[in-house]
């Protein structure tokens, strides 16, 4: 089993802590409203199990952003929400100058932008911490059950995954929802080499 | 006259750079490019003052495109507008003289291009 020391999961969640401190100054600029953000939860899972946990809390279906970043470390990067808040949070994003309509029509392209946005402002900071790129891919749309998300990426992952997971919730619209990243063995063992010139960096 | 060309693969971006673009530059021409291969099309009939250029487009990225843009239009200014705020890429951008904003498309960013824009 793979097991990080107090250190580095000490660095890991501090290291996504600036992340995620950028990525909701980066979604409140986008809905215009104040976003608070959770500490990450690191878990190690397998996939079926993480399926289950990323939609266990809605118990019903979700919309997701997904997008593969690699480099330095892979990981994949998941924006999860409610899907039927997907369309206020459009709607929030672009005001009042779209019909319901017109709104519906750009839905799917607005949350996949709004993904990308959230997503990359993530990933930035880990890049900027290790001096390396990361590339992202194009950010795909999904709708269903956290298997069926999980499930079309492609990945047949039997064994542990890393999961950091994020909440966020913009409560003035009472929207919630969370970033996901999922990382399995080579990149766990990538990603803590990371760490650890991380940790040198700091410790001198 | 001034043109700007707004090249982005997400067409609601391409609608927020607009709508804040026209509020702000009211004269200004808008011409919008849906990917990099699109973008250097319009350069036949087009010549922009301004690109706002994403930079993760399906098909050509907005990186190996301003070359291409550079050479068909050389007096354009061009400005990555991207979520891609890696240090990496900022640097990039510095290294080929363009200007870098970083997404969301807020009035405030536009405000920000527009400003870098006259000076």
């Amino acid at each position: 089993m793979f097991q990080l020391t107090e250190l580095q999961h000490d660095a890991l969640v501090e290291i996504f802590n600036i992340g995620v401190g950028q990525a909701a100054a980066a979604m409140s600029r986008i809905v215009s409203e104040e976003v608070t953000m959770s500490v990450p939860e690191i878990a190690f899972q397998s996939r079926a199990e993480v399926a289950h946990t990323l939609g266990a809390r809605e118990g019903r279906r979700i919309c997701a952003v997904a997008q593969q970043f690699s480099g330095a470390f892979n990981t994949e990067a998941f924006l999860m929400f409610p899907e039927e808040k997907s369309l206020e949070i459009v709607r929030l994003m672009v005001g009042q100058s779209l019909s319901l309509e017109e709104l519906s029509e750009m839905e799917q392209e607005a949350m996949s932008e709004i993904g990308n946005i959230i997503l990359n402002s993530c990933m930035a900071t880990l890049a900027n911490a290790s001096g390396k790129e990361l590339q992202g891919s194009l950010p795909m749309y999904r709708i269903g059950t956290g298997n069926d998300i999980l499930g079309e990426s492609g990945k047949q992952w039997d064994g542990v995954v890393m999961t950091l997971k994020i909440d966020f919730n913009i409560e003035r619209h009472h929207i919630y929802g969370y970033v996901a990243f999922l990382l399995d063995l080579p990149a766990l063992h990538d990603l803590t080499q990371y760490i650890d010139s991380y940790l040198a960096g700091v410790t001198g | 006259m001034t043109t700007v060309l707004v090249v982005d693969d997400s067409r609601i971006s391409r609608m927020l750079s607009r709508q804040f673009l026209a509020q702000k530059q009211p004269s200004w021409t808008i011409a919008e490019a849906a990917s990099g291969e699109d973008a250097i099309a319009q350069l036949d009939g087009l010549t922009p003052d301004l690109v706002l250029l994403d930079l993760n487009m399906p098909g050509m990225g907005g990186l190996a495109a301003v070359d291409k843009i550079q050479a068909k239009c050389p007096t354009a200014r061009i400005t990555l507008l991207t979520a891609n705020v890696q240090d990496a890429i900022q640097d990039r951008a510095k290294t080929l003289g363009i200007g870098f904003a970083a997404k969301p498309i807020t009035e405030e960013r536009i405000d920000q291009i527009i400003a870098d824009f006259g000076k």
